[in-house]
């Protein structure tokens, strides 16, 4: 049985953790569109989002995390995304997101103990 | 049924119908998980379906008012694998509605995720009626 969608916002000791789990699609993106805004417009330009729980991404959920990649950076700072799932990771090979987006396989990689 | 884990074979034909509404695009996915596993796909082309079928209402839905209409799901059997096509039915365009820049992003995702992941693919419309389409073989045939 697949997870149920959760968005939790933890804070980190340089850049907020936004953790989501289950399957991010057309259905629940704009919950995490509507999260990534609202910490963003806090002012903060770096942000980790983590996705070690999340087991389905489609293509509206890609263009939400580009959407907000491209504020962060207009902002000087970064999207760091978490992802450690062959089958996402390949989601984002496939699109050519790993070379667009700070990917790391762990939250220490991305500077989120 | 006779024998709920009877194989499909060339020929098999699997309808679905539902409403256009984005959290029930899950359906399609869940039958098409089905179908690919009973059509001998291996869990990694069965990975690929079911984001590919997930991309392919997405593009059925693509400047369309969906919210009175329906999709409707068919995937066919092949000998070398499957074609399925979601149609989008009763839903009036809004051909005239320019995209946000997030649905444009989204919209170029979509078709790299079906060209990577699927033999063929397209969409087309006409008269209001959208229709997308793929076709995947299995590996062990696809050479």
């Amino acid at each position: 049985m697949d997870q149920e969608f959760h968005i939790e916002e933890r804070p980190g000791a340089t850049a907020p953790v936004i953790a989501v789990q289950g399957e991010v699609d057309v259905a629940t993106a704009p919950q995490l569109r509507e999260c990534l805004q609202r910490v963003i417009a806090d002012g903060w330009s770096t942000v980790v989002l983590d996705l070690l729980g999340v087991t389905f991404l489609d293509s509206t959920a890609l263009g939400v995390i580009v959407g907000a990649h491209k504020r962060c950076r207009e902002l000087g700072g970064e999207l760091r995304v978490v992802v450690a799932d062959p089958r996402l990771v390949k989601i984002f090979e496939i699109t050519g997101l790993t070379g667009v987006l700070t990917i790391t396989d762990s939250l220490h990689a991305a500077g989120a103990p | 049924m006779n024998d709920p884990g009877a194989p499909l074979a060339a020929g098999d034909r699997i309808e679905l119908r539902f409403p256009a509404r984005g959290d029930l695009v899950v359906l399609a996915r869940l039958v098409t998980s089905a179908v690919a596993t009973r059509a001998g796909f291996d869990v990694e082309e069965l990975e690929d379906l079911r984001l590919a079928v997930g991309e392919l209402c997405l593009l059925a839905l693509q400047g369309s008012d969906a919210r009175h209409g329906d999709l409707r799901l068919e995937l066919t059997l092949l000998g070398d694998g499957v074609a399925i096509t979601c149609s989008l039915e009763r839903a009036s365009t809004t051909g005239d509605t320019e995209p946000s820049a997030d649905e444009m992003e989204a919209a170029h995702l979509s078709e790299q995720i079906l060209t990577a992941l699927v033999d063929e693919h397209g969409r087309q419309s006409e008269d209001g009626a959208v229709r997308a389409w793929l076709r995947k073989r299995r590996r062990e045939l696809a050479g």
